[in-house]
C-alpha cells in the first residue's frame, strides 16, 4: 500500500453481511418435496433447527425426513432416491 | 322464699290503692285543676289520656316504690296481715244545672265567633277546654261537633262573597287567597285546641266523622275552592305567575309556595292544577324547542335546555309538590330534547367533535342520558363521525406523499382525541368504545395495505438511533399506542413484511435505538399475533447474537493465521428464511478485501459444512480512516460509499463512468451514493462534483473535497439509499401477495379435506370466514384452478359448481 499520497483512506473497520444456503443438489428434499430454503413439514422454521445431511450416496434430506424414513425401514436402511445402502456421509 | 311474700301482698293491695288514687285525682281535677298539668295536657293530650286510662302499675317494678309504700298507712302491715277497706258511695248524686248545654256552647261559641273575627276571647282557654270536656262527658259530644261546624261552615261562607266580588287582578286576588288561607288556618288550628278534647274522643271513636281539622279543610274546599269561579282564578293565576318567572321575571314565590301548599293540603293539587300545569309546560317547551332549534347554534341550545332543567328543578324545591317532580321533569326532557334528538346530532355532532369542545360534549351526554334512546343515537352518530373523519386522514386519492407521511401521527392525535371524548365526555361507557373501535377498524382498512405499511415505517422512524425526541418510557408509551392502531389493521403481513425489513435494516446497519423497545416492540407483537407472527421477526435477532459469538471466535483464528491487519473484520451471518429477501450484487471490491473475505470464508465453512456464504455487498459498511489536509477523519459509511472513496486513493478526478467501471456497483444504487457524497449537507460533502447540482449525470466529474472540515473526528455520512425506492417497496408488497397465496391454498386444501365435496359458493364463504386478509372472489377462483390443475381437488364430472377432494 502506498503510504506516500496524502489523501490516503484506508478501512480499518468493516462489518460484512453474508447470507447462507445449503449446497444440495437438487431443490426439494426427495421426501418431504420441501425445498432446502425451507423447512420440513413438522418444523417451523428454516435455519439451523431443520438441518440437512447427505449419505454417502451424495442424496440430501432434511434430517428430521431421512430419520423418520429409516425407522419406518425394517430390514435394509436404504436411500429412498438409489436404494444403496444409506450411510451419513461423514 | 322471704322475699316473694311482699310481692304478692302488693299485688292484691294495688287495684284498690290505684282506685283510690285515681278517685282523688279526678276530684281534684274537677275542682281544683292544677294550671301546670292543665297545660301540660293542652299540649299533649295523648300523654294524659293514657295515663288516665291505664292504672300505673310501675310501682310494681320500681323498687324505690315499693319502699315508699312500706312506709304508707295502707301497706305499712305485716306481710299477710291485709285490712278490709270499704268504699262508701256519695251521699248525694251530683246534679247538672238545668241550662248548662245552652250556657256552655253560648259561651264557645262566642269564643269560636271571637276567634273568626280575630279579636280577644273573653274567657279564659282553660276554661273554654274545661266546658269543651264537661260537654264531652254529658254524653253532648255530636251535638258539640254538628253545631261546632255549622259555625264554622257560615264563617267559611262569608269568606267566599268577597272572593267573587274581588275584581281586582289576578296577583291581588291570590294574596287575598293566601290571606284568606292563612288566616282559616290559624283559625282552625285555635278552635281545634279548645275543642281538643272532642277531637280525642268523640272523633276517635267515629271513624265516619272527620276531625276538626279536616273538617276545616273540608269546609274550606267544599265552599270556597270548589266555587268554579274561584278555581278558575286560583289556578289561572298561579299557572301566570310561574309562565312570568318562566320568562324570566321575578316573582312571589312565597305566595306560590304557600297557595300550592293549600291545593295539596285540600287534596286538589293532582286535579285542580297539576294536570293543567303540565299541558302548559307542554306547550310552552313545544313552542320554545322548536323556535331555538332554529335560532341558536347546537351548544347554546344545549346551554339553554341544561338552564331550564335546572329552572325546573328549583322550581320542585320552592314551590312545586314532589309529585309533580317526574312528570315535569319528563315533559321537559321530552319537549327539548326527545324531540330534536336527530336535529341536534345531525348540526352540532360533527362540529363540537371536530372542534374537541369537551364542555359541550359532556353536556351533550348528559342530557342525551335522560332521555330514551338519547345514548344510542349519540353513540350511531359519533361511530359516524369517527368514520367520516377516519377516512379524511386515511384515503389518499392523489397519492400524496406528504399527506401519507402525517398519517400516523395524525391517526395517533385522532385517536388520543377520541379516547379522551369517551373518558372525559362520555362516562367510559363501553357502549362508545366498542364503536370506536369498530369505526376506527372500518376506516383504517377502507385503503388496503398502505396504513399497514406506514405503521410500520412509523415504528421504524421511532425505533431508528438519533430519534432523540423520546425518552425509554414515553418510547413505550408511543408504541403501547401504535399497538392499538395496528389491531384495526386487517392485513397484518402487509406491516409484518414492511417491519421486517425495516427492522432487517436497523439491525444491519446498528442504527437501532435500543434494544430494549426492539424487544419490547416484539413481545407487543407477539403477544398480538401469536408466536408465529414473530418467528421470523426472533430469528433475525438470533442470527445477529450467532454473528456476534462468530465474529469474537473469529478474531483468535485471525491473529493465528497471521493475518491480524489493517481491518478489523465482523461479519453478520443471515439465514435465508429469516430476512427480507436481497438481490445479490456483486461488485468489485479492492484485493485486501477479497483476502479477508476468503478468509472468513474457509474459518466460517470450517465450522459449518454443506453451506455456501452468498455476500451481500449491499448491506456492509465501514470505518474509513481519512486523511484530508485540515485532519486526519474516521468516517462510518457503507461498503459501496468506502468503495468510491477508496478509488480517489489513485486520482483526484474521476468521472461517473470511471468510478462504475472500477466499482461495478449498479447505477441507480452507484448514484445514491455518490450523491450521499457529493450532493449531501455542505459541511459533509467529502467529493466535489462538477458541474454541481443535486442529481448525478452521466458525465458528471468528481473531485476529493480538499477544503473538507468537520468539527467531529468521527462522521457518519448516511446513505440516500435508506430512503425507500418504489421498486423496493412494490417488491415488498408483491412479496405480500404470494405468501397471501400459499395462505390461500392451504385454507382451500384444509376445507376441502374435511368436507370431502362441497359447491363453490360454500367454498368461497368458507375461505372468507377463515382467510385474515382481504381477497378478491377472482384470486380466489385462480387459486382453485391451479389446485385443480395440481391434482388436489376435481371437480364434479355431472356438476362444474361441485368440487371433490383427491386424496
Amino acid at each position: 500500500m502506498l503510504l506516500d499520497q496524502f489523501n490516503f483512506h484506508y478501512i480499518s473497520g468493516w462489518t460484512a453481511v453474508a447470507s447462507w444456503r445449503w449446497i444440495a443438489n437438487d431443490e426439494n428434499c426427495g421426501i418431504c418435496r420441501m425445498p432446502f430454503d425451507g423447512c420440513c413439514p413438522d418444523c417451523k422454521l428454516p435455519g439451523d433447527d431443520c438441518p440437512l445431511v447427505w449419505g454417502q450416496c451424495s442424496h440430501c434430506f432434511h434430517i428430521h425426513c431421512i430419520v423418520k424414513w429409516l425407522n419406518s425401514q425394517q430390514v435394509h436402511q436404504l436411500c429412498p432416491m438409489c436404494r444403496q445402502e444409506w450411510k451419513f456421509k461423514e | 322464699m322471704p322475699l316473694s311474700s311482699p310481692n304478692k301482698i302488693s299485688l292484691t293491695e294495688q287495684p284498690k290503692v290505684d282506685e283510690i288514687r285515681e278517685n282523688k285525682r279526678k276530684r281534684n281535677d274537677e275542682n281544683n285543676p292544677s294550671p301546670l298539668k292543665r297545660a301540660r295536657e293542652l299540649d299533649d293530650p295523648a300523654n294524659m289520656t293514657d295515663s288516665q286510662r291505664k292504672p300505673n302499675f310501675s310501682a310494681l317494678t320500681t323498687p324505690n316504690n315499693g319502699i315508699t309504700r312500706h312506709s304508707s298507712p295502707l301497706s305499712n302491715n305485716k306481710p299477710g296481715a291485709a285490712k278490709k277497706l270499704v268504699i262508701k258511695n256519695f251521699k248525694e248524686k251530683p246534679k247538672m244545672p238545668e241550662n248548662f248545654q245552652q250556657e256552655t256552647w253560648r259561651k264557645l261559641c262566642e269564643a269560636v265567633e271571637a276567634i273568626h273575627k280575630s279579636c280577644s276571647i273573653r274567657y279564659s282557654l282553660e276554661e273554654l277546654y274545661q266546658a269543651v270536656e264537661n260537654m264531652c262527658s254529658y254524653k253532648m259530644s255530636a251535638n258539640l261537633y254538628e253545631q261546632l261546624k255549622l259555625v264554622c261552615e257560615a264563617h267559611v261562607r262569608t269568606c267566599l262573597e268577597q272572593f267573587k266580588a274581588d275584581n281586582s287582578d289576578y296577583e291581588q286576588f291570590l294574596k287575598l287567597l293566601d290571606f284568606c288561607w292563612q288566616a282559616h288556618c290559624r283559625q282552625m288550628i285555635m278552635i281545634r285546641s279548645i275543642f281538643l278534647f272532642l277531637d280525642r274522643t268523640f272523633v276517635l271513636q267515629n271513624s265516619t266523622i272527620l276531625s276538626i281539622w279536616d273538617m276545616g279543610l273540608d269546609l274550606f274546599r267544599a265552599n270556597v275552592i270548589s266555587d268554579k269561579v274561584v278555581e278558575v282564578k286560583t289556578v289561572d293565576g298561579l299557572l301566570r305567575l310561574i309562565e312570568r318567572e318562566r320568562n324570566g321575571e321575578a316573582v312571589n314565590r312565597q305566595l306560590l309556595k304557600s297557595l300550592l301548599r293549600m291545593l295539596s293540603d285540600l287534596q286538589i293539587y293532582k286535579e285542580a292544577f297539576e294536570k293543567k300545569f303540565l299541558e302548559a309546560t307542554d306547550r310552552l317547551y313545544a313552542a320554545e324547542g322548536q323556535q331555538l332549534m332554529q335560532e341558536r347554534d347546537v351548544p347554546e341550545y344545549l346551554h339553554h335546555v341544561d338552564k331550564r332543567l335546572n329552572e325546573e328543578t328549583e322550581r320542585l324545591l320552592h314551590y312545586l309538590d314532589q309529585s309533580t317532580k317526574k312528570p315535569l321533569i319528563a315533559c321537559v326532557e321530552k319537549q327539548l330534547i326527545d324531540q330534536h334528538l336527530p336535529q341536534i346530532l345531525n348540526k352540532g355532532l360533527d362540529n363540537m367533535l371536530q372542534e374537541n369542545r369537551i364542555g359541550d360534549l359532556m353536556l351533550l351526554y348528559q342530557l342525551f342520558t335522560r332521555v330514551n334512546h338519547g345514548q344510542k343515537d349519540l353513540c350511531s352518530m359519533f361511530a359516524v363521525y369517527i368514520k367520516k373523519a377516519g377516512r379524511m386522514i386515511v384515503i389518499n386519492n392523489e397519492n400524496d406523499p406528504d399527506k401519507d407521511k402525517e398519517m400516523v401521527q395524525k391517526l395517533l392525535d385522532f385517536k388520543d382525541k377520541i379516547d379522551n371524548i369517551i373518558d372525559v365526555c362520555f362516562g367510559k361507557s363501553e357502549k362508545f368504545v366498542n364503536a370506536m373501535k369498530e369505526s376506527f377498524e372500518n376506516f383504517i382498512n377502507q385503503r388496503q395495505n398502505k396504513p399497514a405499511e406506514l405503521i410500520a415505517k412509523y415504528v421504524d422512524s421511532k425505533l431508528k438511533a438519533g430519534n432523540k425526541e423520546a425518552t425509554e418510557e414515553e418510547l413505550e408509551h408511543l408504541l403501547d399506542k401504535i399497538m392499538v392502531l395496528f389491531r384495526f389493521i386487517h392485513g397484518k403481513d402487509v406491516f409484518e413484511a414492511f417491519y421486517k425489513k425495516d427492522l432487517a435494516k436497523r439491525l444491519l446497519m446498528s442504527k437501532s435505538a435500543s434494544v430494549d423497545a426492539e424487544k419490547s416492540m416484539l413481545s407487543k407483537l407477539k403477544q398480538e399475533c401469536g408466536a408465529a407472527f414473530t418467528s421470523k421477526l426472533e430469528g433475525m435477532f438470533k442470527d445477529m447474537d450467532l454473528s456476534k459469538d462468530l465474529s469474537l471466535a473469529l478474531k483468535p483464528y485471525m491473529q493465528n493465521l497471521d493475518v491480524a491487519g489493517l481491518i478489523d473484520l465482523t461479519v453478520n451471518i443471515l439465514t435465508m428464511g429469516y430476512w427480507p429477501t436481497y438481490t445479490p450484487m456483486e461488485v468489485h471490491l479492492p484485493p485486501e478485501m477479497i483476502r479477508y473475505q476468503e478468509i472468513f470464508k474457509k474459518f466460517y465453512l470450517g465450522k459449518h459444512s454443506g453451506r455456501k456464504l452468498q455476500w451481500q455487498p449491499s448491506l456492509g459498511h465501514c470505518v474509513l480512516k481519512a486523511q484530508f489536509p485540515s485532519a486526519n477523519k474516521e468516517l462510518q459509511v457503507s461498503l459501496f460509499q468506502s468503495l468510491c472513496l477508496l478509488l480517489f486513493n489513485t486520482g483526484n478526478v474521476l468521472t461517473y463512468e470511471e468510478i462504475l467501471t472500477a466499482t461495478a456497483i449498479e447505477e441507480s444504487e452507484l448514484k445514491r451514493t455518490l450523491q450521499s457524497l457529493a450532493c449531501g449537507k455542505p459541511t459533509l460533502r467529502v467529493l466535489s462534483k462538477k458541474p454541481k447540482g443535486r442529481d448525478i449525470e452521466d458525465g458528471d466529474k468528481f473531485y476529493f473535497n480538499e477544503e473538507f472540515k468537520h468539527p467531529l473526528f468521527r462522521i457518519r455520512i448516511n446513505q440516500v439509499q435508506m430512503k425507500e425506492t418504489p421498486e423496493e417497496n412494490t417488491s415488498t408488497t408483491e412479496r405480500v401477495f404470494h405468501d397471501r397465496q400459499y395462505q390461500v391454498d392451504a385454507a382451500i386444501v384444509r376445507i376441502m379435506k374435511t368436507r370431502k365435496t362441497l359447491s363453490h359458493n360454500l367454498l368461497i364463504s368458507e375461505l372468507f370466514n377463515q382467510l385474515k386478509f382481504p381477497v378478491k372472489p377472482t384470486d380466489l377462483k385462480k387459486r382453485i384452478e391451479s389446485l385443480i390443475d395440481r391434482d388436489y381437488m376435481e371437480r364434479d364430472k355431472d356438476n362444474p359448481n361441485n368440487y371433490h377432494y383427491v386424496a
